[in-house]
């Protein structure tokens, strides 16, 4: 399955696009940009944030509209005005960002805003329609549960589903291993090869080059919204990926080089004394917690996401109110952490949903970048606020960051996912005296600025600062932690030092699964 | 294919200020097009009816002088509605705590006597704090009990409006000239400075200017700003974020109730069941006009005052006040529309469609 699939060179494309370009205010998002999926292939789509990917891709499904180029299907010039079209003529977009309506059954679901869809069937005929459809593409899914009750991969199978009933010959996936576990990616991976080797074809949108080059037959490279290179992938190799991303040399690996070794435990700055913590909807989200978060280490939560890292990381910063145990600085416990607190004392908090909680997505992006520094001179002087400090601070961020900004008025939510990520994690690391709670910095970071990002955590673990980093890729915390501590549903499983701790006891206890064999662990404080 | 097929409406997501003023030209042209159509076959003359307008409000000093009156409270109302606003909510009493604002001002005027100046700010104190008080219920319920906001304040306009009425006609009522419907002469009055425009006037252009400063040059402002923007964000960044809430929403109450006390002070003298005017719904609209800029609110009510004045002199040239309220209604209409069509772009479709139609 592995050799590209044979094609002779006239062979009509599925879909060519040609000479595509698109303009936003302030940003050009794609310029001059070909590229074409062959019958029977999986092309992956690589390129650093802010590359010009699903500004591509959404001009492609009809969600926007090019300024300049055009779009073949089958050779033919063809517009689609929204992705309804799209999905008419068999291109159907599985997003990052699912969109499931929460409320309703997998079955109920697969049928909305379906013509072929029965009118006045019952519950149980969908159910029956559903579960076919779910044997036919070999998907597995459960037709009679809530979208609330499933996992993010269940989720995926659901919007895969979805888009396969309909007859797509087209499937574009915008990053979908982003919310999956190991073994649930290697799920998606298997249906991929299955629906291909039935002469489809995927767009595979991903960051992560790894999984490029073991799924993909074809990569095309955009940079800075221009196409770089089409090229097959068994010609390619990470390093040249990665090199052509960025377009410049990479640095990959040297991580656990540059951490300067310790002789003894830092001391610890930070502690929790079996903390619980309601989340959102008030139920249990952090269960009995007890961790140490010590000076001069990297401590790595690993987890799939939604395992109570939220609410750990917002007890960590003073976010959130714990309901039981007690939080410890310096070994003094805290009677009212609140945020201004921890931001006294110096915590940075890189959150995990930064439109969320991070930033105010309509001011501009000068507001944003002093949010942590606003009450502090030179932007504040008694009771003022200096709007031409505060722009000084924020063009030091943003080169910081290595972020081009087309203006700082320009209000922050109009920079993309990544480049948001870049200020707020510069910002919050230049608060960081005693410590930074990073919640899944990397995510939505190329390679280039995931290194980047990662070699900082290291240079303030380096002078002393307690990091803690909740991440999902394994790979990333084994490479830069000093300890990994896993999280299951609200509970610290376990916490070891990296150094003895191996990948499948790890991944075992992410699932809730303790090994036999009693794992190597480090008593909690 | 027609040449029709190939432009489209696309729908942008940020409009620049120009686009938006440009449409609201544009849409108050139309629906003083509309207006005319519609007079004209009524027997009207619009021209007429425009001319007299023009010479009876902006071309005359009495005119300006009415039009700087109406201006006075729908700026200040306008702007507590706009204050508000910048930190996400929505104030509907303003009506409310202007009348509470009249009320407290005229107590004072009523029952308080000493020298002129003193007694005038002490009138303004009393004219603030009655709006506040009038919102703090609300202002509380929204804060701790996340009671909406838009219903508590616009409910509370009911209870202000029969309180004054019921002091106005009964135990305040004027005895000396006999009137059943308003309370004595308060003896304290805005001095004038422009024929009947008095120093309110000043104070109405002055407060949207200072709080826009506020905001943008203080820290507290910028409390305000990130809060409004996203209250979560806010938490994040150590902000109080519930008492900025009740200080804005005790500081826009504050405003109404100043409106009110400068209507009484300045304009009216007499505290009467009517004196509302609406102006605490009109602001409403005003800000809306506005869209959250504080010295927009300026411009807003300036398009309203006009609109209003305009009203009262078509009554005098022998429309009904229902044909008035028609024509103040279609301009609104046409400016709400307006906006929303400033979202909207018309695009060609794209380039090989468009050849395709020229070729083919």
């Amino acid at each position: 399955m592995t050799d590209i699939p044979a094609l002779a060179p006239f062979e009509q494309p599925v879909i060519a696009l040609e000479r595509i370009g698109k303009v936003f205010p302030g940003v050009i998002a794609n310029a001059d940009v070909d590229f074409d999926l062959r019958a029977g292939e999986i092309h992956a789509l690589l390129g650093e944030n802010g590359a010009g990917k699903s500004t591509l891709m959404n001009i492609l499904t009809g969600i926007y509209r090019p300024d300049s180029g055009r779009i073949l299907l089958d050779g033919v010039a063809q517009t689609f005005n929204s992705p309804v079209e799209a999905i008419a003529a068999g291109i159907g977009m599985v997003h990052q960002h699912f969109k499931l309506v929460r409320a309703f059954t997998v079955a109920e679901n697969v049928h909305l805003g379906w013509k072929e869809t029965p009118r006045l069937a019952s519950a149980q005929v969908l159910e029956a329609r559903t579960r076919e459809l779910s044997e036919r593409y070999g998907l597995a899914v459960r037709a009679e549960a809530r979208i609330d009750e499933l996992s993010a991969g269940e989720q995926q199978r659901v919007e895969i589903l979805r888009v396969l009933a309909r007859q797509a010959r087209v499937l574009i996936l915008d990053e979908p291993t982003a919310v999956l576990t190991p073994s649930e990616a290697r799920t998606l991976f298997k249906a991929l090869r299955a629906f291909k080797a039935a002469g489809n074809s995927v767009i595979f949108i991903s960051h992560k080059l790894d999984e490029v080059l073991e799924i993909s037959d074809r990569v095309t490279v955009l940079r800075g919204g221009r196409k770089v290179v089409t090229e097959a992938t068994a010609n390619c190799t990470t390093t040249k990926l990665a090199q052509l991303m960025v377009g410049r040399e990479m640095v990959l690996g040297g991580l656990r080089e540059a951490m300067k070794p310790r002789d003894e435990p830092g001391r610890v700055v930070i502690s929790l004394e079996d903390v619980s913590a309601a989340d959102d909807r008030g139920r249990a989200g952090l269960i009995e917690a007890s961790l140490p978060v010590r000076a001069g280490e990297i401590l790595g939560i690993a987890g799939v996401a939604g395992n109570g890292q939220r609410e750990l990381s917002e007890i960590l910063t003073g976010v959130r109110k714990p309901t039981s145990g007690r939080v410890l600085i310096e070994g003094v416990a805290m009677e009212d952490p609140s945020p201004a607190l921890f931001l006294d004392i110096g915590v940075g908090h890189i959150p995990e949903d930064r439109l969320r909680s991070g930033v105010a997505p309509s001011l501009s992006v000068s507001d944003n970048a002093v949010l942590r520094a606003y009450t502090e001179p030179p932007i504040a002087q008694g009771i003022l606020f200096k709007p031409g400090a505060a722009d000084t601070l924020a063009r030091e961020i943003a080169a910081d960051a290595e972020v081009t900004l087309p203006s700082l008025r320009t209000p922050i939510r109009n920079l993309s996912g990544g480049n948001q990520q870049r200020l707020v994690a510069r910002r919050e690391m230049r608060i960081a005296r005693l410590a930074i709670v990073a919640a899944y910095p990397s995510r939505g970071l190329d390679v280039g600025a995931i290194s980047t990002l990662l070699r900082y955590l290291i240079d303030l673990r380096n002078a002393g600062v307690a990091v803690v980093l909740i991440s999902e890729e394994l790979s990333e915390l084994f490479d830069v932690t000093d300890r990994i501590a896993v999280m299951f549903k609200g509970r610290v499983m376990g916490l070891f030092e990296t150094k003895d701790a191996d990948l499948e006891t790890v991944g075992l206890l992410m699932g809730g699964q303790t090994k036999q064999a009693t794992a190597p662990t480090v008593e909690a404080a | 294919m027609s040449g029709l097929q190939s432009l489209r409406l696309v729908r942008v997501s940020a409009v620049s200020g120009r686009r938006i003023l440009a449409a609201r030209v544009i849409s108050f042209i139309a629906a003083l097009a509309v207006g005319a159509v519609v007079l004209a076959a009524c027997g009207f003359d619009p021209l007429h009816l425009g001319t007299q307008i023009l010479k009876k409000s902006l071309g005359s000093r009495f005119g300006l002088e009415d039009l700087g009156l109406l201006l006075t409270p729908l700026i200040l109302t306008g702007l507590a509605v706009t204050v508000m606003m910048k930190i996400g909510l929505w104030n509907i009493g303003a009506d409310g705590q202007f009348y509470i604002g009249a009320f407290a001002a005229t107590a004072i005027g009523l029952f308080v006597k000493g020298p002129e100046p003193a007694m005038l700010v002490l009138c303004f104190i009393a004219g603030a704090a009655g709006g506040a008080l009038w919102i703090l219920v609300p202002t509380l319920a929204r804060a701790y009990g996340k009671v909406d906001e838009i219903i508590t304040t616009l409910l509370l306009n009911f209870v202000a409006l029969l309180l004054v009425y019921y002091v106005a006609t009964g135990p305040w009522r004027d005895r000396t000239t006999g009137t059943v419907a308003s309370t004595g002469r308060v003896p304290y009055e805005m001095p004038d400075f422009f024929g009947s425009l008095h120093w309110g006037f000043v104070i109405a252009l002055i407060a949207p200017v200072l709080f826009g400063l506020l905001l943008r040059y203080t820290k507290w402002g910028y409390e305000i700003r990130l809060t409004g923007a996203n209250p979560e964000a806010a938490h994040y960044a150590g902000i109080p974020v519930r008492r900025r809430m009740i200080a804005i929403m005790l500081l826009s109450g504050a405003i109404a109730g100043l409106a009110g006390m400068l209507e009484v002070t300045g304009t009216v003298h007499r505290l009467q069941g009517g004196i509302s005017n609406n102006y605490g719904y009109l602001g409403v609209m005003v800000a809306v006009l506005a869209r959250g800029s504080p010295v927009g609110v300026i411009a807003g009510a300036a398009l309203m005052a006009i609109i209003l004045n305009a009203g009262i002199i078509l009554q005098t040239q022998g429309l009904t006040t229902a044909a008035v309220l028609a024509l103040t209604g279609l301009i609104m209409m046409f400016t709400a529309v307006a906006d929303q069509f400033a979202h909207y772009r018309l695009v060609r479709a794209l380039p090989q469609a468009a050849a395709a139609t020229a070729t083919g």
